[in-house]
């Protein structure tokens, strides 16, 4: 009962922020949409009684994914109002409608004709223990996953990377200099 | 999940809270809305500039650099809770992990991504020398003014 | 089983009542806690100063903040033209209600040694609870989570006003605040590998014997400093008050508020100040932890805790007193290049010292390891600087 009254909640949480995002015309607005979305999916977690996932949703989801892109928002000065029509790829329009009709029809599908659509196991909501669930996260963290840990981290060597290199000034080519 | 339910009230009361105190004070506050008092705020003046567009990278590279610190201590937590029990083998994961990221964080900074301050300008000083604090800075008071004093007793003098 | 005993076997209408009493009480205590911080810091700052500070409302003048409160409730609530009207009406909440949320975690009282049978639970109309209002599972991490949110509240104050010194300002802080929660999440970690739990509740259970297993003289103070500083510029507290740097921004990211929502932005940060005490406090100071003279064994314990974030309070008005204003580019040096580092070296140190006690390993093949570590971090980390400092020092020339 309360169970479904919290699912409920957070689904309308979830679901108001997902068209928000799409829908607000500031993308200041979209960006806080998002958080709403991410907030409410931190709530289902909780439902599921998996409280770290709703941790580490709230902190890096919310607290650092979307403030970089409201830095990135910020920096580049596009907060006011742009015309989309100008720079969009011709074909993005059509081929956004035909992937999200095609995802659409592919979780229709998963979730009508599979029993437990994401791992195949039944749901174990209440089932551990409330400060097991860490621990056994960590187990399997470092047993089952050490590899996919490890590369995480080389995952986030190459962001990192990546970010410097975008950010830094191109090397000046300038004719007069080149002379010089 | 129960024990997340003084949370939510707590929350809930703070936000009534918010919202009586802004009401309330609606109710109280006076209303004489005069044209100046909407201008953005500058120093008492029109506005001059305007407001800035754009800002440094470097704010999108601390943000980046600190989803991945993010990332990282929240790897760091499970590991922490776990310690005792993962033992030696967590921690060399651990110290894999940290190490490599650290090889990351480090060529941030070899790039210069986390300096912030004034670069020094060599080649192109704004200011000679010559020009230091005592050859610019004339002492008033009691100390220190002697030479000056006897200076100016010179020129009345002359 | 672990959390709040109050809801172990399930919730009914006592419970709720019990819950909403603790929740009252918690926000009564923080509204007025955080009239009397501001009172604290005036009368103690205007000591410092040889002034004599507010002394006309009420005995000491105890009754300023109040006076002060009631008199933002009549002036007049501008917004700027510019201004986005939703977003700038939205940041107050997410700054207060965030603010009251952290504290939720605090335990502020409950016997934990001593007295046979207790594990810091009270009695309250035969129910056995928490003096604290949550115990949630993720525990600690709700602090973090919280920080991570109010950096919105201050964004979009300085965003939404549609002004100049709000925008700089608020991309200041916000930058300031990430930067330092890195430092602050990893202080943590060292004291959450000593006590192998996240739950306030347990990481002050563990530190019930005495001084000597405080998580302040088990961890080595450094997580302790380094806390105490990333706190004190989460909390954008002089000397790392840039965000409010008057000089060049006039007010930070609240200039163009008035009237209640600028109240509620100061409330905010007061109520931060003291959250941040009592969660110092609790990580490193043993929370309640004390003696027990006399009289009613549960009222000591709060005593102590109480004291104990007097004293952290104290010290952040000292640190205004005393320590002048951070260059931007000092505070990002500090953050990044020495807190950073620092803590993530101290922390595999915590762990490979806590593996070496439970598995009795050699003394010196661990500190030795631990000192090739060290090398070999501080070398790399030496060397990038350095390097750092060359590049950017080519930069600024060709710019």
């Amino acid at each position: 009962m309360v169970d479904t009254i919290v699912f409920l909640v957070a689904a309308v949480i979830c679901l108001t922020g997902a068209l928000g995002v799409i829908l607000a015309r500031n993308p200041v607005h979209s960006a806080l949409m998002l958080v709403m979305t991410l907030f409410g999916i931190a709530v289902q977690f909780v439902s599921q009684e998996a409280h770290f996932l709703a941790a580490v949703q709230v902190i890096v989801y919310a607290g650092a994914i979307v403030v970089l892109f409201l830095f990135v928002i910020m920096l580049l000065g596009v907060d006011t109002a742009q015309n989309l029509e100008i720079g969009a790829l011709p074909a993005q329009k059509w081929a956004a409608l035909c992937f999200g009709v095609g995802s659409l029809a592919l979780t229709g599908y998963i979730i009508l004709a599979v029993d437990n659509p994401v791992t195949g196991r039944p749901g174990m909501g209440g089932a551990i223990d409330e400060t097991a669930n860490v621990r056994l996260l960590a187990r399997s963290l470092f047993s089952n996953y050490v590899y996919a840990f490890e590369l995480t981290s080389l995952l986030l060597v190459i962001a990192v990377i990546g970010a410097v290199v975008l950010a830094r000034k191109p090397v000046k080519q300038l004719p007069e200099e080149a002379g010089r | 999940m129960e024990q997340y339910l003084p949370v939510l009230t707590l929350g809930v009361l703070a936000i009534l809270f918010v919202l009586l105190s802004i009401v309330t004070s609606r109710l109280l506050a006076p209303e004489r809305r005069t044209l100046p008092k909407f201008a953005p705020y500058e120093c008492g003046i029109t506005d001059q500039t305007a407001i800035p567009e754009r800002f440094p990278v470097k704010f999108y590279l601390v943000a980046m650099l600190f989803i991945m610190f993010d990332i990282e201590i929240i790897f760091l937590y499970p590991w922490a809770v776990a310690n005792n029990e993962l033992g030696l083998f967590g921690l060399i994961a651990m110290a894999i992990f940290v190490g490599i990221f650290f090889l990351s964080f480090a060529y941030e900074l070899a790039m210069g991504g986390l300096n912030w301050g004034p670069g020094k300008r060599v080649s192109n000083p704004l200011v000679s020398p010559e020009r230091t604090t005592t050859s610019t800075i004339r002492k008033v008071g009691l100390e220190g003014r002697t030479p000056s004093v006897a200076s100016s007793s010179e020129t009345e003098a002359a | 089983m672990t959390g709040d005993p109050l809801f172990h076997d399930g919730v009914d209408l006592v419970d709720i009542g019990i819950m909403g009493l603790k929740v009252v009480v918690a926000f009564g205590f923080l509204l007025v806690a955080t009239m009397f911080m501001v009172w604290f810091e005036r009368k103690l700052i205007s000591d410092m100063q040889n002034r004599i500070g507010p002394n006309v409302a009420g005995p000491w003048g105890l009754l300023q903040t109040f006076a002060d409160g009631v008199k933002f409730f009549f002036k007049e609530d501008l917004r700027p033209e510019n201004a986005d009207p939703l977003v700038f009406r939205l940041a107050p909440y997410i700054s207060a209600v965030t603010a009251f949320l952290s504290f939720a975690i605090v335990p502020v009282g409950g016997v934990f040694k001593d007295v046979p049978g207790t594990t810091g639970t009270v009695n309250i109309f035969g129910r056995e609870t928490f003096l604290q209002v949550a115990d949630p599972p993720i525990g600690i991490l709700l602090l973090l989570a919280m920080s991570s949110i109010a950096v919105y509240g201050i964004m979009l104050a300085g965003w939404s006003s549609g002004s100049k010194y709000p925008l700089i300002g608020s991309v200041r802080a916000s930058a300031q605040a990430i930067s330092y929660e890195a430092a602050l999440g990893m202080s943590v970690v060292a004291v959450v590998i000593l006590a192998g739990t996240l739950s306030t509740h347990d990481i002050v259970a563990h530190q019930a014997g005495g001084i000597n297993t405080w998580f302040l003289v088990t961890s080595g103070v450094i997580p302790f400093i380094v806390f105490l500083i990333a706190a004190t510029a989460e909390l954008n507290r002089p000397p790392f008050d840039l965000v409010e740097a008057e000089q060049e921004l006039v007010g930070g990211f609240h200039t163009e508020y008035s009237s209640i929502r600028f109240a509620l932005f100061f409330l905010a940060e007061f109520m931060n100040v003291i959250t941040m005490s009592a969660i110092m406090v609790t990580l490193f100071f043993g929370g309640p932890a004390g003696p027990i003279f006399f009289g009613l064994t549960w009222f000591w314990p709060t005593i102590w805790f109480m004291s104990k974030v007097m004293v952290f309070l104290f010290i952040f008005v000292w640190f205004r007193a005393t320590l002048p204003r951070l260059r931007y580019d000092q505070l990002m040096d500090l953050g990044w290049k020495v807190l950073i580092p620092l803590s993530l070296f101290w922390l595999m140190f915590i762990s490979l010292k806590e593996l070496r006690a439970s598995n009795d390993w050699n003394w010196i093949a661990t500190y030795a390891a631990a000192a090739g570590g060290l090398l070999l971090g501080g070398t790399l980390l030496i060397t990038a600087l350095r390097a750092g400092d060359r590049a950017y020092q080519k930069d600024s020339e060709d710019a």
